[in-house]
């Protein structure tokens, strides 16, 4: 059986010349299955130019944003998942790479609402700043994390939490003896 | 939106111990007198740090885990989880495991719809309602139990097919399942969702336009109940839903009225694809390829249709380097439908319209929200 997005995705002619004009030429298929996407690498400094196009060509619906860390390339790569209820769910990755040293964008929660919790996880999660947004704190780690943002690559959350809550230690749990069978029983003690 | 503070308007939480929260969030409320101004909402009472543990660790012990994310409906997390990872192995399930894995899908869709009446009918004061809808979805976590061994959490859905074959009895056992719960649902429909009470009540209480139910990131049934026939089972036509021929429940004026009934017609169709399934999967056959344990680099996103909307999971991984492990994958991301729901539509209708503290549980209760899809 042949799955039958490949008949969804396609590259959209109209949309591609009303991109700005140095995306033109990077529009790609990618992927298979249920994650077959159009995907397009735009510069950080675009994103507010490239989304009410892509809005208004019928990419309505916005998912989610995924941030990969990339310590060794010393970038935060940004993917903007966006579906379209227009093309029968056709999925659109928007893909741009932040500086890990100051990572900082414009938000998009004013081209689609729901971006701007998506990137309040972001904040907190990684610590990416973005532009003109009102509500940057921590939310879902509230009053529950102190250090720096968890999910980064080069931060160690199992040493965080040893040296938090069990002293620095390696965590363990006690010995069960009598799980053993009573064979700790030296004492000799024979009523147990 | 100005506010205009008075002696009357004050803020006070809702949840998350509050019965009439759906689970472990809280809600701040504006409220002045009896109308709820504005809500805010306050997660974070259920992270357990799912992404970044699954860093840690094999993806076969991923899966299990991503079970987890959402109790009410487990089985579409891992299918999610299974399509993104099948698309990095560049895999194709065999013809009998993807009936199968269609049939546990829509019994996971059935007993969450089913759960879903503890959080819709209880604010509503029907607690009968709630009790039939137990007493079906038991029947539901025998049959699960039956066939993969487990109740609750069945990691039976596994990359590259399904865990274990079926049993030989399958056919009659599960449409005899059916049967059963067939006659309670019906009870359920003439009991409850016909009473003039919960007509009454969910009536042009939240009512969503589809442009607005769009804007805002709405999906499943949600949106649905908004008039958009958005159905990612038969948009994207995964496994084996494009051999199987069923139609999209939807509603017309977009209300808790017409969520509800959503969920309704949507338990029916559930039936009706499981009745296909069973007719047209293949006995014979295997059921699983053996997958090699260390990831090849990619990427993979898997989307599926849960319970309460679109989930998708975001796999990549990276060749072997000082900070990517050959048999973990490099970074996991879940994306839950109940974040839109909670905040940016629950936000709009409590700013547009009416809404006293009395009502407000019911208006949760028609988004059918699990809020641990929110902290994972």
């Amino acid at each position: 059986m042949k799955l039958e997005v490949d008949q969804i995705v396609d590259l959209d002619k109209e949309l591609i010349e009303k991109l700005p004009e140095e995306y033109k030429d990077k529009v790609v298929i990618k992927g298979s299955g249920t994650g077959k996407r159009l995907e397009i690498e735009i510069d950080p400094l675009d994103l507010c130019k490239v989304l009410p196009v892509v809005r208004e060509f019928g990419y309505d619906h916005f998912l989610g944003i995924t941030v990969i860390d990339h310590p060794d390339e010393n970038v935060f790569e940004l993917v903007y998942l966006i579906s379209s209820t227009k093309r029968s769910g056709a999925l659109l990755a928007i893909r741009t790479k932040l500086n890990r040293d100051n990572p900082v964008i414009d938000t998009a929660s004013f081209i689609y609402p729901l971006a701007y919790y998506q990137e309040i996880e972001a904040y907190e999660f990684f610590g990416i700043k973005f532009n003109n947004h009102d509500g940057l704190k921590l939310w879902i780690l509230e009053d529950n994390w102190r250090g720096p943002p968890p999910l980064r690559k080069d931060v160690d959350t199992r040493k965080i939490v040893l040296d938090l809550y069990y002293g620095g230690k390696r965590y363990e749990r006690p010995v069960q003896w009598r799980s053993l069978g009573g064979l700790r029983n030296t004492n000799g003690d024979q009523n147990e | 939106m100005v506010i205009r503070m008075s002696k009357r308007v004050i803020s006070i939480f809702l949840g998350p111990q509050h019965p009439g929260a759906p689970g472990n969030v809280a809600f701040k409320l504006l409220v002045d007198g009896e109308r709820v101004l504005d809500i805010e909402l306050v997660p974070g009472f259920l992270h357990r740090g799912f992404e970044k543990m699954m860093e840690y660790r094999r993806w076969d012990m991923d899966l299990v885990m991503s079970a987890r994310i959402c109790v009410e409906d487990p089985d579409h997390v891992e299918l999610a989880f299974t399509h993104a990872l099948e698309q990095i192995y560049g895999i194709e399930p065999p013809e009998k495991a993807k009936y199968v894995r269609i049939v546990v899908a829509e019994f996971s869709r059935l007993a969450s719809h089913l759960l879903w009446m503890m959080h819709f009918a209880g604010p509503i004061a029907a607690r009968y309602a709630t009790s039939w809808a137990i007493a079906a979805r038991e029947e539901i976590l025998k049959w699960f139990d039956y066939v993969t061994g487990h109740r609750i959490y069945h990691h039976y859905i596994f990359p590259g097919g399904i865990r274990w074959d079926i049993p030989s009895d399958f056919k009659e056992r599960t449409l005899k399942v059916l049967k059963h719960i067939e006659s309670l649902i019906r009870d359920l429909e003439k009991g409850f969702f016909k009473h003039p009470i919960f007509v009454k009540r969910a009536r042009d209480l939240g009512r969503l336009k589809p442009a607005d139910a769009i804007r805002l990131g709405a999906t499943g049934p949600v949106l649905r109940g908004s008039g958009v026939k958005h159905d990612l089972r038969k948009l994207l036509k995964y496994d084996a839903y494009g051999e199987i021929d069923f139609e999209i429940a939807h509603g017309e004026y977009g209300d808790s009225y017409d969520r509800a009934m959503v969920r309704l017609k949507e338990m029916y169709i559930s039936m009706e694809i499981i009745k296909q399934a069973i007719s047209k999967m293949p006995i014979d056959g295997p059921y699983r390829w053996r997958l090699q344990p260390a990831i090849p680099a990619g990427e993979g996103i898997g989307r599926v249709e849960s319970a309460r909307g679109e989930f998708i999971a975001h796999i990549i991984n990276k060749p072997p380097n000082k900070f990517s492990k050959p048999l973990t994958p490099y970074r996991v991301k879940f994306r839950g439908p109940t974040m839109a729901h909670l905040t940016t539509v629950l936000k709009h209708i409590v700013r547009n319209e009416e809404i006293t503290v009395a009502d407000l549980p019911v208006l949760i209760g028609s988004l059918d929200p699990c809020p641990p899809d929110i902290d994972r």
